[in-house]
């Protein structure tokens, strides 16, 4: 998986080209990646001329939510009694996504660089990393990359002589889903439970420790220094649809002959040009059975689905989402029931147990579809899922919930035969 | 003032008043179990969720601040659809052993259930359960009963002052507990039974000793300390079961100490004196009024007589004492006596950082402003002493100097080994009265029970004294 996945159709690619282990040095970055030029660039501009440059670009945030970056940027106030700060959620704790990792990995300077023009830009000198606690590897990465940053004088006391500071900490979680929840993982970062907060206020006004905060994604910011490299404008126009600009990282995997990370121009290739070209089909040519497009809570595509754009808005209008570009493929010989029960007990697990239908709801479905997964479903049991999904969905304080009601309602709704054969049979049918 | 509509009702608001108090105010019942007025909002239990017109999601009313013109649907077919299901996840995994809970019958969970819920469940699987944990003293923990609203915790770090409740694992697995499984430290633990919408935080001092419907309740005040928290007293039969905190936001908002709350205790001791007590060569012996009455008269007669009130006593017992002792105690002087260390107002002060007072006694400041001199020793020339308290006001340690002690009042055994006759008055729960706090507020105790056993007011007392 990962590095060797460059998809040859294209000339250039902003990330995949350099997932290599000799990209990593600060001398490599420097000497062939044109590294540090873009904050020197920053520098010389006004705060408010990067935030616009990025607005410009239609940088949409990678983690999932695809929520504007500029726009997000533009909320923090100008003036604040309080520090603000700039954390990258490398969380990346949705099942299916593999993107940032690579990132971290093999080009950590790139996200480095992405957060010191990304701080300057609204203000902040105090950055954090938050990186799930299973990337050992890349957390010793990225501190070491840190170490050279600021040995070189890119962190620190007055960077490139532009009198801005910044400093940058890596913070590894202990492994809970819901830190890659912005404000579940600002309060973990504080040192609290990992547990999602009211909004509003939102982090732009209170984030981190009280203090306005953006929270973005590690892809989202090692695209800025491209933004400001090359223009606002440029990255716009590599995206091939209406407000999505720049590439995408996908990160396929499942039952298909070639799985991995893949870099396409926003909006330029559909579900079934990325499975059956990139990927080079089915695994033992067998049919396909469905498709889960975005993360394991995206909810669920048939084989008949899959004509759809890979970005945000095409995938909306039928009904899913792009979310974190975890394209989880699965073929003809899987049993959805089953893999439902595990996606829902994945929810239940990663359940922070704050809010009620989302503690309660998430356990009643998984024990239910289990039930049927065993053979000891009812008929009764399928409307009983639809209406505890519809219970939690957008009925909780976080998203959470909408992510673990999302699979089941669509699973069972198009894949309700399946289901039905459990229950009628009393095992599964493909056993 | 701006307004918004709630329910088709126009409510004015307060900016940054939230839903649930702006709807309070128009007669519209928002249900929640996990907000409080008094501790901060988190939008956990989701049973406040109602219809904002222009925002498509539903929104939860405890964070929901109005806004002029903002119009709120609480019964809407969605509102009620959510009610319903907020209900039903509460309810899957909760014993419901209404039956054999202490909180029946005040309970938020089991009201909200009746009003919102549905009497048919459709949770066919196991239910959650979780082992007992001894939270020491005060507060008995049933866990499986938690609807996880985070009262207690809040309660804990935002008014006790201390992070002792917390929660631990997470998910449908969250466990409400104390760190480590250590006993409570907090000497307002008694509170988080209050903030409990559910039986899981009960009062162990009250378990299974009444059901809450039988209880009669009394507004009064609290005698622990000079704060005059503000307090109910439930009795049934003329016993009083518990006392919780009544909402007063200039003094104790809604809280109450365990001293003050389980100080009622004393009322129903043992030990107290119920009858007119004589001494004899065998101890202190029962006896009528009118011996009682006989031997107290007797034992100050003839004597250089003082009189000690306790600052335990109402703004008119206190007075009472003033005038009688002029005509019927020979010019004896009054002195008022109350808590070691404390002898005027100027040495009240607070004891923590939440509602507790130095001074032990609920009416120091009442005497004094009536002119009583503190207690600093038997004065020369006095032999014989008129002990005048409530259940309160702790007895000097000098008093064995006296040849003849009288007391009047609430006394136990032990207190009043020494004394040659003892008349039993009124405590707090049996008499009604003013007293004035720290602070110079005036305030009604009112008598939740009738004087028991054979104790009198003390008017009545001083009646008899005066025509025998």
């Amino acid at each position: 998986m990962g590095a060797n996945s460059v998809s040859s159709s294209e000339p250039e690619t902003l990330y995949i080209q350099h997932f290599n282990e000799e990209s990593r040095p600060l001398a490599f970055y420097l000497q062939k990646m044109g590294g540090y030029a873009a904050a020197k660039k920053a520098f010389a501009m006004t705060p408010d001329s990067i935030i616009e440059e990025v607005k410009k670009a239609n940088l949409r945030g990678r983690g999932g939510a695809g929520f504007p970056t500029g726009m997000k940027w533009s909320f923090i106030p100008k003036q604040s009694p309080k520090p603000k700060y700039l954390v990258c959620n490398a969380d990346e704790s949705e099942p299916g996504t593999f993107k940032d990792r690579d990132i971290m990995r093999y080009t950590p300077h790139v996200l480095i660089e992405g957060m010191i023009i990304g701080a300057y830009a609204f203000g902040a000198n105090n950055g954090y990393i938050y990186i799930r606690g299973e990337y050992v590897r890349e957390a010793k990465l990225l501190n070491e990359a840190i170490d050279e940053a600021y040995k070189a004088g890119y962190l620190g006391k007055n960077i490139l002589g532009s009198g801005f500071n910044f400093d940058l900490t890596v913070h590894r979680g202990a492994g809970a889903y819901i830190c890659g929840e912005e404000t579940g993982l600002l309060n973990s970062l504080e040192g609290k439970r990992g547990e999602p907060r009211v909004k509003p206020p939102f982090p732009a006004i209170s984030g981190a420790f009280g203090g306005p905060t953006a929270v973005n994604n590690v892809e989202t910011l090692a695209a800025v220094p491209h933004i400001i490299n090359r223009g606002g404008e440029w990255f716009s126009k590599l995206g091939k649809i209406e407000k999505s600009g720049g590439t995408r990282l996908f990160c396929v995997s499942g039952h298909v002959k070639k799985p991995g990370l893949y870099e396409f121009n926003a909006g330029s290739v559909t579900l079934r040009e990325l499975i059956y070209d990139h990927c080079h089909g089915i695994l033992g040519d067998k049919k396909l059975k469905a498709v889960i497009p975005g993360g394991s809570s995206a909810p669920v595509l048939t084989a008949d689905e899959i004509d759809v754009v890979l970005d945000i808005e095409p995938l909306m209008k039928i009904g899913s989402m792009l979310g974190s570009c975890g394209i989880m493929v699965v073929s003809e010989d899987t049993c959805v029931v089953q893999l439902l029960a595990r996606i829902t007990k994945f929810y239940a697990h990663e359940s922070c147990g704050q809010c009620t239908p989302c503690r309660e709801g998430c356990k009643w479905m998984e024990d239910v579809i289990e039930r049927i997964e065993h053979g000891h479903g009812r008929e009764q049991d399928l409307a009983l899922l639809l209406d505890i999904a519809d219970n939690i969905n957008g009925k909780t304080l976080c998203a959470l919930g909408d992510a673990a009601a999302g699979p089941v309602m669509s699973f069972v709704k198009k894949f309700r035969a399946d289901f039905e054969a459990h229950i009628r049979g009393g095992k599964c049918p493909n056993a | 003032m701006p307004k918004c509509i709630i329910d088709g009702r126009e409510a004015e608001f307060a900016p940054g008043q939230n839903l649930i108090e702006v709807a309070k105010t128009v007669g519209v019942e928002i249900p929640y179990f996990c907000y409080h007025p008094g501790l901060s909002v988190v939008a956990q239990c989701r049973m406040c969720t109602v219809e904002i017109e222009k925002m498509p999601k539903l929104q939860t009313a405890c964070s929901t601040a109005a806004t002029e013109g903002m119009v709120v649907k609480t019964r809407s077919a969605r509102a009620i659809q959510n009610q319903k299901s907020v209900m039903e996840f509460l309810l899957i995994n909760h014993p419901l052993d209404c039956p054999i809970c202490d909180k029946a019958g005040e309970c938020d969970l089991q009201d909200e259930s009746f009003a919102y819920g549905s009497p048919y469940s459709r949770y066919t699987e196991e239910r959650r359960t979780y082992l007992d944990l001894d939270m020491g003293p005060v507060i008995k923990k049933n866990m499986n009963r938690c609807i996880h609203c985070t009262r207690c915790i809040r309660f804990g770090t935002e008014v006790a002052g201390i992070h002792e409740m917390v929660a631990v694992q997470r998910g449908n697995n969250t466990e409400i507990t104390t760190i480590d499984g250590r006993p409570l430290e907090t000497d307002y633990a008694g509170n988080y039974a209050d903030v409990c919408p559910t039986g899981s935080l009960t009062l162990k001092d009250f378990r299974f000793k009444k059901r809450a419907w039988f209880l009669k309740k009394t507004s009064t005040v609290c005698e622990g300390c000079a704060k005059g928290c503000n307090m109910e007293l439930h009795q049934d039969g003329n016993v009083i079961y518990r006392s919780l905190p009544r909402e007063n936001m200039e003094i104790n908002k809604y809280w109450l100490c365990d001293e003050g709350r389980f100080n009622f205790h004393y009322v129903h001791d043992q030990r107290r004196v119920l009858n007119p007590a004589i001494a004899s060569a065998s101890g202190l012996q029962m006896t009528d009024w009118k011996a009682g009455i006989a031997a107290a008269k007797a034992a100050l007669a003839g004597r250089k007589v003082a009189i000690l009130a306790g600052s335990d006593l109402t703004l008119e017992e206190a007075k009472l004492l003033l005038e009688v002792a002029p005509k019927q105690f020979g010019g004896a002087p009054v002195f008022h006596f109350g808590t070691p260390g404390i002898k005027t107002v100027l040495d009240d002060a607070p004891a923590d950082k939440i509602l507790k007072r130095k001074s032990k006694t609920s009416n120091l400041n009442g005497v004094e402003k009536l002119g009583i001199k503190p207690y600093a020793g038997l004065p020369a020339g006095i032999d014989a002493v008129l002990v005048v308290r409530g259940g309160r006001a702790q007895l000097p340690t000098d008093l064995d100097q006296a040849k003849s002690l009288v007391g009047i009042g609430v006394f136990n055994q032990p207190q009043v080994a020494k004394f040659a006759a003892v008349l039993p008055g009124a405590s707090f729960a049996e008499k009604d009265g003013t007293i004035v706090n720290y602070e110079g507020r005036e305030q009604k105790i009112k008598r939740a029970i009738n004087p028991i056993g054979k104790s009198k007011l003390l008017p009545e007392i001083l009646m008899m004294w005066v025509n025998q």
